[in-house]
């Protein structure tokens, strides 16, 4: 049985419907990441399920209990907010324990479990120091400590790191997903950055005004994306979508013939038209191999590797290739093409095919 | 460096009318107060002014009536400053939580603080008269004895002390309500969260939040209300006897029914001294408190 269940929950804000009807299931001990651009009702979800926002219809509940209409104290789940929502007269020791004492916890175990918690995020030095007296970052852990401290049935965080730099972003987003997994506590987790998505998630949630588009694990999303939202939405630089039809088991694309891989051609057969998906990244030599010139407008070296930005036929191409890589802007450019790696979209319905 | 001498004069240029003005307006008459309250100055009979050193102050300080009259007003502005804080804050907390009916008080709650005072204590004194007052009437049905509200020293005490939070309420829930709505929202959601019930949100969290506003506003509070004369002067005259006298009344009856002008300036300052130094403890007090806690 799922132990957080979403049936056919909807919100809506006046006469403005934020999510359509939406059903989620979420195992115990997984770790589920909602992403999608801004305003595409991640925090609402997240709120719903804190019990913060009251839903316009349908059902939710957390391990068989149904839920929908407790207060947010009786669901037991710990939340870290956005703005982190510290209690500004407390010293951080006193907002990290802060709902345990309440609760009648023994105070030994309070500090026990407060020094863990502070060990775990560095936050050791700032113990006695009031929230206004701590750096973005330094509060955002701390808003992560009270959360982690009442061993909950549901952790929700709301783009919790978004406030910190991105060497300690890595770094906490390792410690959240190795707490998670030793606790064992379901946690739903909201972000817009892909990469903490792809890095936390057991199975990411990939929303768009207020619908999922998919939910899948991090590599099913990136190898086969549901559909052109989400092959644009996951990756980084984005998949390249070129206007194409299927004829003689190849892609032809502004006058250029990309021979498929071979159960492309079965399943796929002839078509009037079609969207082309390549990643920047699969732009490179394997055993299915096609070739593809456009005209490079800007070229990128990133160190690693190189960007080529340029467009085919008014549509815009990046190619990701080798630092050593001979190209020039303003000249056209060839590059391969790992036709293994291609996607195929319907140009009207936008899913996969 | 002959720019920056020319500007440092401009500098003085601009400041000495300000700071004239500021000691002709405020400071002189306190100068000359002061210096009256050093006389022994009668306007009726008219007697040519006395320098009398402290004389006036060893007087008031040794007068029972004086030491009467700071009892009755730190009885009445204690009293009556804890039931604003008390009420008004509540009422407060009713508004910003839009307990049902909250809306059609929001409309009119401010009102009592818009009456002057004197028509307040008018009206007062028609509500809570011996025979005529509805106060009494409904004492009568309820089957309570017969208060004689204004005519007896206790009684009268409470009816001043009702007046002043009936009047002043408003004032205290209008500031605590600007600062419940300045409270960041998501706190007490993270404390929803965090299942905390509302009695305890309110007293670790609301309390402590707004305490540095609840000093300011007993403070305001306080200094106004020892200053209180208009309602008792209408309803009680500072009768029976001096039993309900406050001293800015005893001051005011020193000035205008003796003509004791020195009397009255020495009084007037050691109704400052009287406010400094209480101000003075309270705030220290508070800032220690607040230091404490937020
Ligand atoms: N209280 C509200 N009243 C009306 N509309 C709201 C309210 N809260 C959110 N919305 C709307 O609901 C939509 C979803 O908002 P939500 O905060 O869930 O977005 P989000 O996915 O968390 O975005 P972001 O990544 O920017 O935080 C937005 O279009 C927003 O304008
Ligand atoms: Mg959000």
């Amino acid at each position: 049985m799922p132990h957080v269940e979403m049936e056919g929950v909807t919100k809506a804000f006046g006469a403005v419907t934020v999510i359509p009807p939406l059903d989620l299931m979420i195992d115990k001990g997984e770790f589920l990441v909602l992403v999608g651009p801004s305003g595409c009702g991640k925090t609402t979800t997240l709120r719903m399920l804190a019990g913060l926002e009251e839903v316009s219809g349908g059902t939710i509940r957390i391990g068989g209990r149904d839920v929908t209409h407790l207060r947010p104290g009786a669901r037991d789940c710990a939340m870290v907010f956005q703005n982190y929502a510290l209690y500004p007269h407390m010293t951080v020791r006193e907002n990290i324990g802060y709902a345990m004492r309440v609760h009648g916890t023994p105070r030994a175990t309070i500090a026990e479990r407060v020094e863990e918690a502070s060990r775990l995020l560095g936050l050791e030095p700032y113990l006695d120091r009031k929230p206004r007296m701590l750096s973005g970052g330094q509060r955002q852990r701390v808003a992560i400590g009270r959360a982690l401290v009442r061993h909950p049935e549901v952790f929700l965080f709301d783009e919790p790191l978004s406030n910190l730099d991105a060497k300690l972003r890595v770094e906490m987003r390792t410690e959240i997903k190795l707490l998670q997994r030793r606790l064992g506590t379901t946690a739903v987790y909201v972000t817009h950055d892909q990469v903490e998505a792809m890095t936390m998630a057991d199975r990411v949630v990939v929303m768009r005004a207020g619908v999922i588009e998919q939910a899948a694990d991090p590599i099913t999303l990136y190898e086969k994306p549901a559909n052109r939202f989400v092959a644009n939405f996951i990756g980084s630089p984005a998949m390249n979508f070129l206007s194409a039809r299927l004829a003689d088991g190849s892609v032809v694309t502004d006058g250029q013939v990309l021979p498929l891989a071979p159960e492309d051609a079965a399943r796929l057969g002839p078509r009037e038209s079609i969207v082309f998906g390549i990643r920047p990244e699969h732009m490179r030599s394997s055993e299915h191999q096609a070739s593809l010139t456009f005209g490079a407008e800007a070229v990128e070296p990133l160190g690693p590797h190189t960007l080529v930005l340029g467009r085919l036929g008014g549509e815009r191409v990046t190619a990701q290739v080798d630092p050593r890589f001979p190209v020039a802007a303003g000249q056209p450019c060839t590059v391969p093409v790992d036709m293994t790696q291609a996607h195929f979209f319907d140009p009207d319905t936008g899913l996969r095919l | 460096m002959s720019a920056g001498l020319s500007q440092d004069r401009i500098k003085h240029a601009f400041l000495w009318p300000a700071f004239l003005l500021v000691l002709a307006i405020s400071l002189f008459p306190l100068i000359y107060a002061l210096i009256v309250s050093f006389q022994s100055v009668r306007l009726v009979p008219p007697l040519p002014p006395r320098f009398v050193g402290f004389d006036n102050y060893a007087e008031i300080l040794q007068s029972a009536r004086f030491w009467g009259s700071m009892r009755v007003t730190a009885t009445i502005t204690l009293a009556s400053v804890a039931l604003q804080y008390v009420l008004g804050f509540a009422l407060a907390l009713a508004l910003h939580h839009n307990v049902p009916g909250a809306s059609l008080y929001r409309v009119t709650f401010l009102l009592p603080m818009f009456l002057a005072p004197v028509g307040v204590a008018l009206i007062a004194r028609m509500i809570f008269h011996p025979f005529l007052g509805p106060v009494n009437d409904l004492f009568t049905t309820l089957g309570f004895g017969h208060v004689e509200f204004l005519t007896r020293a206790g009684p009268a005490i409470a009816v001043l002390v009702t007046i002043e939070v009936w009047q002043w309420t408003p004032f205290v829930t209008l500031l605590m309500l600007a600062g419940l709505q300045s409270l960041p929202h998501e706190v007490f959601e993270a404390a929803k969260v965090d299942d905390i019930s509302p009695w305890r949100r309110f007293w670790d969290i609301t309390f402590p939040m707004l305490l540095p506003l609840s000093v300011a506003v007993v403070f305001i509070r306080l200094v106004e209300g020892f200053k209180v004369i208009d309602t008792v002067f209408v309803l009680t005259g500072g009768g029976p006897g001096t039993a309900t006298e406050t001293l800015t009344l005893f001051a005011y009856n020193e000035g205008f029914k003796k003509f004791n002008l020195g009397m009255t300036s020495a009084l007037s300052f050691t109704f400052l001294f009287v406010v400094i130094v209480f101000g003075t403890i309270y705030l220290a007090l508070a800032q220690r408190l607040v230091r404490r806690v937020t």
